[in-house]
């Protein structure tokens, strides 16, 4: 089940990012490493709880990722989280893997993304 | 100003704690609510706290209702942080007694301005502890000498005599009066007869230990009580304190004058119930036959005082 994601939001809304930090460069340099340390092992455990689909775990990991990753102003990445989080709540596990997908392709695009905006504010 | 943040998700724990420690607040940071909860029931722990609602152990509401029931001296400022999904939730987070919300991931200004809001509340709560403790310092002391006022001393004493009987204890009670003072008031006035009395205050309680009461018992006459004190020793205790008292003149802005004191002594044991009125009674007979052997003299009390079983009598 593809979400019908509006193809006007973006994968990252800088201005939004840059506002949270008040403009603090070296900042988003230290949450673009948390997010790299942090971001492949809750994907690996959310993969694992959606092929045994574990609910309680699918809820809790994909929650931690919407935090992270509405934090970082990634609107697609973090719906696609909030959704596979609200499968997790209600049990209705039916669209998780198609769901998953998304997220990781999200997240791989978000990180592309942060790095060049890491680039261009370092330049 | 110290604040708590919990939050199990590092990297929104690292930004709230960056935009705080910019905004001048010195940071606390953990990743579970049992920690936070910890460090908020400390009673020098942080008084501002941000409190992610979803967290492993204790929930933000969970921590809320821990501090509320535990530090209840002081007023927490708890912020709860909620998902938007969440906040249909947040009548519960603020029954659960946080004092506000914020929807993450939050505004930092607006996040400071509703910490700025907690503040406030916090300000004003000790400028309302400060004004209660003022209101009761004022309550049982005496206005021109700072010490135990009259009902003060008489409260203290009587819960002391409890104690001192339930241990069976001794307690040694002074009852002293400024020799001639109205001859200080008619020759200087009375503005110099309250230099005198804030002196003789003084001297009397820096010859006090910590944990014994001086009080004004009246005009010129003073209350002092000695628990657990040796009652072999209850006269010359006296004797010590009368000479603190007399040793050097007294300086007062109509030059130094000489001022004495006499005391009725009363060294009490274990036995007897007696009444406060009972004893002060007795000592202020002490007193009276201290001033009738010349002042400036201690007088114990004799020890036939009726402090016995009335049995015995």
């Amino acid at each position: 089940m593809r979400e019908k994601e509006s193809p006007n939001v973006q994968v990252l809304n800088i201005p939004e990012l840059l506002a949270q930090l008040g403009d603090d460069r070296a900042l988003l340099g230290e949450l673009l490493e948390i997010f790299k340390e942090e971001c492949p092992p809750l994907l690996r455990s959310l993969a694992e709880a959606v092929s045994s689909k574990d609910a309680r775990v699918v809820e809790r990991t994909s929650h931690n990722l919407k935090g992270m990753l509405s934090t970082l102003s990634a609107p697609r990445a973090s719906s696609a989280a909030s959704q596979l989080e609200q499968m997790g709540r209600t049990g209705e596990m039916s669209g998780c893997r198609g769901t998953l997908t998304i997220l990781e392709a999200e997240v791989v695009s978000l990180l592309v993304e942060l790095e060049n905006c890491l680039e261009t504010a370092e330049q | 100003m110290k604040i708590l943040i919990a939050d199990d998700e590092r990297l929104s724990r690292h930004l709230l704690q960056k935009t705080l420690e910019r905004a001048g607040y010195e940071v606390t940071a953990v990743e579970n609510g049992r920690l936070a909860a910890e460090h908020l029931c400390r009673l020098d722990g942080p008084r501002l706290a941000l409190l992610d609602w979803v967290m492993p152990e204790l929930d933000g509401p969970e921590v809320c209702r821990l501090v509320r029931q535990q530090r209840k001296q002081v007023h927490v400022h708890i912020v709860l942080l909620t998902s938007k999904e969440s906040k249909k939730d947040v009548v519960v987070g603020l029954e659960s007694g946080a004092d506000d919300y914020l929807i993450k991931p939050c505004d930092p200004e607006e996040l400071k301005a509703r910490l700025r809001t907690g503040l406030r509340i916090l300000q004003l709560e000790d400028k309302l502890v400060e004004a209660r403790e003022d209101m009761r310092f004022k309550a049982t002391h005496d206005s021109l000498t700072s010490l135990l006022n009259r009902g003060a001393v008489m409260e203290l004493l009587s819960r002391e005599l409890v104690r001192t009987r339930r241990e069976k204890a001794s307690i040694t009670i002074l009852l002293g009066d400024v020799d001639h003072f109205k001859q200080v008031n008619d020759t200087y006035g009375h503005a110099v007869g309250d230099e005198v009395l804030r002196e003789v205050a003084k001297r009397l309680l820096s010859s006090a230990r910590s944990y014994d009461l001086v009080g004004r018992y009246g005009g010129e006459e003073f209350l002092i009580v000695l628990n657990n004190s040796d009652a072999r020793y209850a006269l010359a205790r006296a004797e010590q304190i009368r000479n603190a008292v007399a040793r050097l003149p007294v300086q007062t802005t109509r030059g130094p004058l000489a001022v004495t004191m006499s005391l009725g002594v009363l060294a009490s044991g274990t036995e007897g119930p007696c009444s406060v009125e009972d004893i002060l009674y007795e000592i202020d007979m002490a007193l009276y036959a201290a001033k009738a052997a010349g002042r400036n003299c201690s007088k114990l009390v004799e020890p036939k005082f009726a402090c016995a079983e009335p049995a015995a009598t």
